[in-house]
């Protein structure tokens, strides 16, 4: 039987093999601790997350997505972040109008030379989750206990 | 207005200027009006303009090769310049016949009003304001803004913004915002969890015919992400899981582009209330990047386009 305490968030991320992802990296080379909550996907650009990659990761039980890539101005594409920024923004909102908790979706501009601030971001994104719970939106057992919806 | 249409609609193609004529015929169907596209120059005089002329007819822009003559309404006509922001349509191989809009009556509205079925009434027409509905020698009337579609009680530009030939005096909006946003207005009262088993009690209802997408001018992709199967996004049986995320993300896809033209919700079989989710996208383009689609031909597709510094709050 689990118990409360044993329950981590699950978060699923989307970094950009520019910045994020070597800033993870630097995090990782750097010995810097954060919570094993996370798990990375690498993508070519922030620019390349559709929001439907969100929706289908809160589907399959993740209990937050974090979408990260460079700073404003910093993109090796020019213009990508900018886009994710106009999408995400969008994404956000609207998911909170359908009832989806905007904690649910984080985003952030994390550099290759930023390892400590992915640290960071990561332990402050996985105390945000605990606060509000399992993600139970795509199960059937809703009304339940809770502990049925990453299984 | 009317008989101004088949004669420009005449000239257009006996001058070669068109290839085709889009617009609207009597339906099989008392009051009802159905899309007419054709060639041929004998059938533009069964073009007819009244207030039950529905359709979106931007969606067969698309579909069509040539140059196209089409009848648009306000939130048409913004639709068309949607697709012409999108490359989609070339702005010259379109002549649009501008129809300024009184606002479009929801025959379900006028059914609850008339407490009968449509078949059952004899006449229904407009006077300034009013609504008369007849059923045999029994007239009664009503507020026009209780028989009109929410979209249109919400339009704010009834006339064509961008027209080559407007076929009457531009009309003004009969605006009633509260009406119109009474259902929004629910949602936003009820706490999150309430608004996602609402969504959810709606879309277990969703059959996935997927006639949301088919009539929506923005819906334009060749290949949809529903229709994938490496991988596949969604399961293509209707679990409401599934629906739910076919309708979120339908909606993200075409934000920037819908118009609030209501055709989703019109064409939906089991009446999910579609119109309360793109009207919140439309309300949130417009709050975040002030943004209404199909206002400008030249200006750069939302999506596309970006500012140094906006909508930067939630980024760690």
């Amino acid at each position: 039987m689990k118990q409360e305490s044993e329950w981590g968030p699950k978060l699923v991320s989307f970094l950009c093999r520019w910045c994020s992802y070597a800033g993870a990296d630097l995090a990782g080379t750097s010995r810097k601790k954060y919570p094993a909550n996370i798990r990375i996907i690498k993508v070519p650009c922030s620019g390349r997350v559709d929001p439907l990659f969100i929706l289908k990761a809160l589907r399959l039980g993740f209990d937050g997505v974090l979408v990260s890539g460079c700073h404003p101005g910093e993109c090796h594409y020019q213009t990508g972040n900018y886009r994710a920024r106009r999408r995400i923004a969008i994404t956000k909102k609207f998911l909170e109008h359908v009832g989806i908790e905007p904690q649910r979706i984080q985003a952030s501009w994390v550099s290759a030379s930023e390892g400590g601030k992915f640290a960071d971001v990561v332990a402050e994104v996985t105390e945000e989750l605990k606060e509000i719970g399992p993600n139970q939106l795509f199960s059937e057992e809703r009304q339940g206990d809770g502990t049925k919806a990453t299984e | 207005m009317e008989q101004r249409l088949r004669n420009e609609a005449k000239a257009l193609l006996e001058q070669g200027k068109v290839d085709w004529i889009i617009g609207f015929e009597p339906g099989s169907l008392k009051f009802t009006t159905t899309p007419v596209i054709t060639k041929d120059k004998n059938d533009v005089d069964r073009l007819v303009i009244n207030p039950f002329i529905v359709n979106n007819l931007a969606n067969f822009l698309t579909e069509v090769t040539g140059r196209v003559g089409i009848v648009a309404k306000g939130c048409d006509s913004r639709s068309i310049v949607s697709l012409i922001q999108d490359n989609k349509v070339v702005r010259e191989d379109v002549i649009i016949l501008g129809v300024p809009c009184p606002g479009i009556i929801d025959l379900s509205k006028v059914e609850r009003l008339a407490g009968k079925d449509r078949d059952e009434l004899d006449d229904i027409s407009r006077e300034g304001d009013k609504i008369i509905i007849k059923v045999g020698a029994d007239k009664k009337e009503f507020a026009i803004t209780e028989a009109l579609f929410d979209n249109c009680l919400a339009c704010e530009l009834p006339t064509p913004q961008e027209y080559d030939i407007l076929l009457g005096e531009p009309s003004s909006p009969v605006v009633n915002k509260p009406a119109a946003q009474a259902k929004i207005e629910k949602l936003k009262q009820m706490t999150p969890e309430q608004r996602w088993e609402f969504w959810k009690n709606e879309l277990s209802q969703c059959i996935r015919c997927y006639a949301c997408r088919n009539v929506c001018p923005a819906c334009y992709c060749q290949r949809c992400f529903v229709e994938e199967t490496e991988p596949q996004w969604i399961l293509p049986t209707p679990r409401w899981q599934d629906n739910l995320i076919f309708q979120i993300v339908r909606n993200i896809h075409v934000a920037g582009r819908c118009t609030d033209c209501g055709e989703c919700e019109r064409a939906c079989p089991v009446n999910i209330p579609l119109r309360s989710l793109t009207k919140e996208m439309y309300d949130i383009v417009g709050e975040l990047f002030s943004f209404k689609a199909g206002m400008d031909k030249d200006a750069p597709p939302l999506m596309t386009h970006y500012e140094q510094e906006e909508a930067e709050d939630f980024f760690r």
